[in-house]
């Protein structure tokens, strides 16, 4: 099993799902970034499987890896700054009375 | 059917008329012109002038003296025989289609100018005294100026569309002058109904006009006749097309079923009744059919129609005019009554003795008109005759010459309804139509009757006169019995004139010969034979030599009996001069029995035609326009407010897709990824 | 001591073995991060799901990936999280606070995803050979610093502007007071700012 590729893809599919249900159902922004935090991870899961399976791919996988970890790095430093603001603003996490842009 | 009579002849049935020399083609459209000019001047500078007739008046009398001239011209013989003709240019240039607005001036025009010009004139000067106290009396000339512009135009076009064009021309000027007096109910009313009424038969005319264009691919009189005679048409179709003709004709000049309209066309003022309603507008349907002559003669059934109609239309409105109150609505009855009589002989083939009479009955009814109208200024606009009487002392030239022209319609010697009503009754009963001619000389009794019931009731016996009026009857200014000793010399003299062989010598010229045969021969058949050779010559009719101590002299005793007969009776029953009328033995005689009831009151109400016709248009096309009002509300419109309703509703509701949450969004988001995911899936399978 | 050939008793390879034990360990922690109610227990699992994937990294023959893995999230953005959790203190509370009123049709959503994930990869025809290589880190530093060194260096600006830009947001205004009180006054200095 941990020489077949699919298995390792079927488990980045796994926790792709686990994070976007995470992302739709949680009712906490930092839940949310930390489920997007996970979707990421899965991506970057089914990226080095494939270089780690296609020798010729190898080194290029893993910069698209490294550049997506530092990009994410980036991103949930920034969104974590938000959340941060706008608790400040309405002392809450809940994104649901994030609602102002409602109809 | 392929008519070329032209070989066998040794010679063209159809001759062309002369191309139309420089001055005359200048004064032929200073006439048309110059009225046009009086009724815009007066149109725009009218309200402002103390005496607005004055342009119109004067426009009008040089139009006429410039159609008297160009007439005794063409009719001495200076043009030719078959007249003159001359295109202005062309009006509509499209295609297969060229209609030329231009003139054909023959003799038959001639004729009618005269008629038209001069009682335009008569009219002209008499309203200057009658509208003397009416304030709108600029828009009046105005309008008359307009209605002379357009009646010449009919007159004198030389082309079916430009003819149409005069036609609803005419029927405008029609419907502004019924509806003169517009503030009052009645005469907007009565105006509408005219000009619908006359909309609707000129449908029929219009689709008429196309179809002769389509057959015969011309939009010119003379041409038309010419491709009309050799072109290979199915008779059916020969007939409908003449039938739709005549059905504009029929609707212009009120025979039935349009007749309606003329009684209720009385309510404008009586210069308009006397000019439009009587001596010209009605006349045109007449005139137009007379142009044609060549089209209906290759059409017989169509004739026959005609004939039918007209005899028809004279019966009926002679049996309305006998109980009429309103002196203004015996005249207009006794008008739809001649313009039968009119109809009458052009269907069986008698067009001279149809025009002769419409010159005289022109001139006759003009002068009754104007005359009534004198009457009714000087009783102080009282209109019911049964208020009237004894006043043939009171307003002596108003009673004479009114007089002169109830004798004339009447059809007694020497004036000029007798020549024209004689030659009428004689020719239809030479020509083969015997049942017709019967109905005819019945026609003329009733004609006699009525008239001479109207003067009865009008001028004679004793006056019933309300005291309050009776002290104010004075006669009318000299500006009102002008026209009306104006008009009572041709209603006099015109037979003699022109219907006797009194003026033509021994060559054949018109010129005075008393030496000569005086009945048989006369100017108006020399100057109305080559206009209409044609069409006999296509019917085939012949007029037997006139004897007048044989058949004809019988004839005419027989219809001067009649008219005799009718005076008679009237006088018994309603007085002349000073005699007293029996107006109670009238009054038992009518409501005796249950039958005689129902005469007179069908009579009165003119036989119920208006209310046929309120309930078939008025009641059942009221429902129907009502549901189709229904489907354009309830429906169309529906649909087109049902569209904003739609989607207004539909954009309410989508509105609350947008939550303004992120994770809705994102749900949404992941929905459409699954959706079009799984699709390329199955399509890339 | 020698490890013996495959795994005693199962017969399975030991690669297998650490595969299954580290899948169920990050698919048990993501589900555990996913589906806890506590915050601060939801990004202790995150950081185990962390490791288990630099374990993974590890299998897959880049140790230099999952060292970088346990340096970047779980050393950073870990810690960042944590660090933003205790800022905004919420409480344990039930499942009405934490999960969305519609957190059934993600469900779906997400389940229907993942099927068509796995279907996806199921049914296509992945050319390779079957055997895991391991990922030269000269290679890898090679890639990095000469095909790719513009994007490596636009990196760092990204950084740094994630950087100030996070700086910049979650700054406290010291005259802020700790309420919603919109009439808590900003002076004037900080207004022009």
């Amino acid at each position: 099993m941990s020489q077949s590729l699919e298995a390792y893809l079927i488990l980045a599919a796994l926790l792709f799902g686990i994070g976007t249900f995470g992302f739709l159902a949680k009712r906490n922004a930092i839940a949310m970034l930390m489920s997007i935090e996970l979707m990421l991870n899965a991506v970057n899961l089914a990226i080095i499987t494939f270089g780690a399976f296609t020798p010729e791919l190898a080194a290029q996988a893993s910069t698209i890896a490294l550049f997506v970890i530092a990009v994410a790095a980036g991103e949930a430093t920034v969104g974590l700054a938000i959340v941060i603001a706008i608790y400040r603003n309405r002392r809450t996490p809940l994104v649901d009375e994030y609602a102002s842009m409602k109809e | 059917m392929n008519l070329f009579f032209g070989a066998e002849e040794g010679g063209e049935l159809f001759v062309p008329p002369n191309p139309a020399g420089e001055l005359e083609s200048w004064l032929v459209l200073l006439v048309l012109l110059l009225p046009l000019a009086g009724f815009l001047l007066t149109g725009l500078l009218g309200r402002r002038l103390s005496r607005p007739w004055v342009i119109s008046v004067s426009a009008i009398a040089v139009t006429t003296l410039i159609a008297t001239w160009l007439a005794f011209q063409q009719l001495s013989g200076a043009y030719g025989e078959h007249g003159i003709k001359h295109i202005y240019g062309t009006w509509i240039g499209v295609g297969d289609l060229s209609v030329e607005f231009g003139f054909m001036l023959d003799n038959l025009a001639a004729l009618m100018l005269i008629v038209v010009t001069w009682i335009g004139a008569a009219v002209h000067v008499y309203s200057i005294g009658y509208m003397a106290h009416d304030p709108g009396k600029w828009r009046f000339f105005a309008y008359l100026n307009l209605f002379m512009f357009s009646m010449l135009m009919l007159v004198l076009a030389s082309s079916y569309l430009v003819v149409f064009g005069a036609w609803e021309l005419v029927g405008l000027s029609s419907y502004l002058l019924i509806g003169f007096w517009y503030t009052k109910r009645a005469p907007a009313l009565a105006s509408k109904k005219a000009f619908l009424v006359n909309r609707v038969a000129d449908h029929g005319f219009l689709v008429g006009i196309i179809a002769l264009f389509l057959i015969t691919g011309t939009m010119d009189f003379f041409e038309s006749f010419v491709a009309w005679n050799v072109a290979e048409v199915d008779p059916l179709i020969r007939n409908a097309v003449a039938v739709l003709l005549f059905v504009g004709a029929a609707g212009k000049s009120a025979q039935f079923p349009f007749h309606v309209w003329l009684p209720d066309a009385m309510e404008g003022p009586t210069p308009v009744s006397a000019l439009i309603h009587a001596a010209t507008m009605v006349n045109a349907g007449v005139y137009f059919i007379a142009r044609t002559t060549p089209i209906f003669a290759s059409a017989p059934e169509a004739l026959l129609a005609v004939a039918v109609i007209g005899t028809f239309t004279a019966v009926l409105a002679a049996t309305i005019a006998l109980t009429q109150k309103d002196i203004k609505r015996v005249l207009a009855y006794s008008t739809l009554s001649q313009l039968g009589y009119m109809f009458m002989a052009l269907g069986v083939g008698a067009w001279l003795a149809a025009i002769f009479h419409l010159m005289a009955h022109g001139f006759t009814k003009g002068l009754l008109f104007l005359g009534s109208g004198s009457v009714i200024h000087a009783v102080h606009e009282e209109q019911d005759m049964t208020r009237m009487g004894g006043l043939w002392r009171k307003i002596p030239w108003t009673h004479a010459t009114f007089l002169i022209g109830a004798l004339s319609l009447a059809g007694i010697p020497l004036f000029a309804g007798f020549f024209s009503k004689d030659l009428l009754l004689d020719e239809t009963f030479v020509l083969g139509w015997w049942p017709v001619f019967v109905v005819g000389i019945l026609v003329a009794a009733l004609t006699g009757f009525y008239m001479f019931r109207l003067m009865g009731l009008t001028f004679y016996g004793k006056s019933r006169v309300d005291p309050e009026v009776e002290s104010k009857i004075h006669e009318s200014p000299p500006s009102m019995v002008g026209p009306l000793v104006l008009l009572a010399i041709p209603t006099a003299f015109l037979g003699l004139l022109i219907g006797t062989g009194l003026f033509v010598n021994d060559s054949g010229k018109v010129a005075f010969d008393p030496g000569g045969p005086v009945l048989g021969i006369s100017p108006i058949k020399k100057w109305l034979e080559p206009v209409f050779h044609p069409g006999e010559v296509i019917l085939g009719i012949t007029f037997p030599e006139y004897e007048f101590f044989g058949l004809n002299g019988g004839l005419l005793v027989l219809s001067v009996a009649m008219a005799a007969l009718g005076i008679g009776a009237a006088i018994w029953f309603f007085g002349v001069f000073n005699t007293r009328a029996r107006l109670e033995t009238v009054d038992s005689l009518t409501q005796r029995n249950r039958v005689s009831r129902f005469f007179y009151t069908a009579s009165l109400n003119k036989w119920y035609f208006d209310d046929l016709n309120h309930l078939i248009f008025y009641r059942f096309g009221g429902v129907i326009a009502n549901g189709v009002m229904w489907f354009d509300v309830r429906i169309i419109d529906g649909v087109v407010n049902g569209v904003g309703v739609i989607t207004q509703r539909v954009g309410d509701d989508v509105r609350h897709i947008q939550t303004g949450r992120v994770q809705n969004y994102a749900l949404g988001i992941a929905i459409g990824l699954v959706v079009i995911a799984a699709l390329f899936i199955l399509m890339a399978r | 001591m020698e490890l013996p050939e495959t795994v005693p008793y199962l017969d399975w390879r030991w690669d297998d073995l650490v595969f299954l034990a580290m899948a169920g360990v990050m698919l048990g922690s993501a589900l555990l991060v996913v589906l806890g109610r506590d915050i601060i227990r939801s990004a202790l699992w995150l950081i185990l799901s962390f490791a288990a994937l630099a374990g993974f990294y590890g299998l897959l023959g880049s140790p230099f990936l999952a060292i970088s893995q346990v340096l970047v999230y779980i050393g950073a953005i870990a810690v960042l999280i944590l660090f933003a959790v205790m800022i905004t203190s919420s409480k344990r509370g039930p499942a009405k606070l934490v999960f969305q009123r519609q957190w059934w049709a993600g469900g779906i959503a997400a389940i229907l995803l993942v099927g068509l994930l796995i279907t996806t990869v199921m049914l296509t025809d992945w050319p390779h050979n079957g055997t895991v290589y391991v990922a030269d880190v000269q290679k890898i530093a090679r890639t990095l610093f000469e095909d790719y060194l513009f994007a490596f260096e636009a990196l760092g600006v990204l950084l740094l502007a994630a950087v100030i830009g996070g700086l910049y947001l979650a700054k406290r205004d010291d005259e802020m007071p700790e309420t919603n009180n919109p009439r808590g006054a900003m002076r004037d200095e900080d207004q022009r700012s």
